[in-house]
């Protein structure tokens, strides 16, 4: 089929049914990844080069955008304060988990790893509607919730990472090869930092007075390339750079400005980023999860609960009593954009194969679903038990 | 007579009484002051006198509207805003700035390409006044008279 038409079918699609799912009550990638599924299953070769490289570039600017728009270093500072534990137990029991459940099958050690770090992230966007509804967004579980997110994503692109570095040597590395992939990534972070502290600030004085037109956006998606091209000369991964690249820029005023971050956004989420959810649907092999029963099952169960007995503990070592922390716990559950990503890269670099991939999307659609109806259980039988702790 | 902008330099026109409004200032407050007054954006000072963050009116009507948004607004920030009661936890924390030396005619054009309703003049981080489109487009007009 035309490149074109499939590139117009997927986005139609991506749109029309994340915008029916969004009106249902749940996430628009569910619908994006749906649209995918569905073309799969019709007419479309997921193999196709250019569709592919549409969706490295979702990705990219997935993570780029996270790092440019959503991450205030000021704000991360008294995040990790607050929720380091909570999130340190949120990160560590499910990687556990997954490293076990992929030792329990079989695979092999680097696969074992990659589902313990694809196990590790969350997304709790699911549940802040659930917290708003229900009045517990502006308590101090609300609050530790939000802090932990952002910390806990972060965590685990570091752990990704050390992952992917580890996993082009295709054997476990010796201490040499560990202390050459650590001293990659130091002198990668910093190039970034001396380049987001000293270079791109007056490299923008001067961009902002050039005469052809959308320089500074123009100049913010060259960053977003070339931090990704740099990570992959130091045998990071792109993803990586351009979220680390978007971190660098977050702090500069003349590529904040608000027009600016509308066309990056707008770019982004608009095109790249509904392409790469499409892909991963249209990757998803359908006979793989049928034939994985019992591993799929444990996946989902073991993620969700690593989730929810990690966030459990941290909360509780925190002091909060068991009903906030049970309450943290679930609401930590949702898994959704930054995991596929990993799982998505792992499957791109031949880490992990059809049926983990398979059933990870599976757990992270599973996830989104079921995270929101639980913490509102959760939360309900808190307020009849009468517990006044907030 | 043709008025040469490109002599012109933004302390020449900017605003120097500025209303401002600190970093601890309640939302309860900010919300008066947007009904009492015209201004679309209040600077944030902080306690050593600088500029740290503006509140621009799309803060004010986000955090309004926080509830009743679509799932897919509430983006981590937007979330973490709607959290807060005070100008320092809502503002944005990267205000476009230019000294006061700044050339008009430079900044003009920076403000036309990126759609900047305006910027904010300060001198080693205190902020000494505003310059907006509308402040330009006065001086122009009183020029041409």
């Amino acid at each position: 089929m035309n490149i074109l038409l499939q590139l117009l079918l997927i986005l139609f699609l991506a749109k029309i049914l994340a915008e029916i799912i969004e009106r249902a009550g749940f996430p628009g990638i569910l619908g994006e990844m749906a649209a995918g599924i569905f073309l799969g299953m019709l007419w479309i070769n997921p193999d196709e080069d250019i569709l592919s490289f549409f969706s490295l570039l979702g990705a990219i600017f997935l993570l780029f955008t996270a790092g440019y728009k959503e991450i205030n270093l000021q704000e991360l500072k008294a995040s990790t304060k607050i929720a380091l534990i909570p999130t340190l137990c949120g990160v560590i029991v499910p990687f556990s988990f997954g490293f076990l459940l992929g030792k329990a099958f079989n695979f092999e050690f680097m696969e074992c790893l990659f589902m313990g770090v694809a196990f590790s992230p969350t997304s709790i966007g699911v549940s802040v509607r659930t917290l708003i509804d229900l009045d517990y967004l502006s308590k101090k579980i609300g609050s530790t919730m939000l802090s932990s997110a952002i910390l806990d994503d972060i965590i685990g692109i570091f752990m990704f990472s050390v992952l992917i570095s580890i996993a082009t040597y295709h054997h476990i590395p010796t201490s040499m090869q560990l202390m050459v992939i650590g001293g990659k990534f130091v002198i990668f972070l910093i190039i970034m930092i001396i380049l987001g502290w000293k270079i791109f600030p007056v490299l923008f004085t001067y961009i902002h007075k050039m005469h052809v037109k959308e320089s500074i956006f123009a100049f913010v998606f060259m960053i977003a390339i070339f931090s990704a091209y740099l990570a992959e000369v130091f045998s990071l991964h792109a993803v990586i750079g351009a979220f680390i690249g978007g971190v660098c820029l977050s702090g500069i005023p003349l590529a904040k400005i608000e027009d600016v971050q509308n066309k990056v956004s707008g770019i982004s989420y608009g095109i790249f980023v509904p392409i790469f959810f499409a892909y991963i649907g249209l990757s998803i092999d359908l006979s793989a999860i049928q034939g994985a029963g019992l591993f799929a099952l444990l996946v989902i169960v073991m993620a969700l609960s690593g989730k929810l007995i990690g966030g459990f503990i941290g909360t509780k070592i925190a002091g909060c009593d068991n009903k906030n922390s049970l309450i943290f716990g679930v609401g930590m559950m949702p898994r959704a954009g930054v995991e596929l990503v990993f799982i998505s890269v792992g499957r791109g670099l031949g880490i992990i194969g059809d049926e983990i991939f398979s059933a990870i999307v599976l757990m992270i659609v599973v996830s989104v679903i079921v995270s929101p109806a639980l913490l509102k259980l959760v939360i309900e039988y808190k307020e009849r038990s009468g517990s006044t702790s907030n | 007579m043709t008025i040469d902008y490109s002599k012109l330099i933004v302390a020449e026109i900017m605003t120097k009484d500025v209303m401002s409004v600190g970093e601890n200032t309640t939302i309860v407050d900010l919300l008066e002051l947007f009904g009492k007054y015209h201004y679309h954006s209040y600077p944030v000072i902080s306690q050593a006198g600088e500029l740290v963050g503006i509140i621009s009116e799309d803060i004010v009507l986000e955090i309004l509207m926080f509830n009743q948004m679509p799932a897919c607004g509430h983006t981590h920030l937007s979330v973490i805003r709607s959290c807060s009661d005070v100008a320092g936890g809502i503002m944005t924390t990267h205000p476009v700035t230019v000294s006061q030396d700044a050339n008009l005619s430079e900044t003009a054009d920076l403000m036309l390409k990126h759609h900047v309703h305006r910027v904010y003049v300060v001198e080693q981080g205190k902020l000494v006044g505003i310059l907006s489109k509308r402040d330009i487009v006065n001086e122009i007009c009183k020029r041409r008279e």
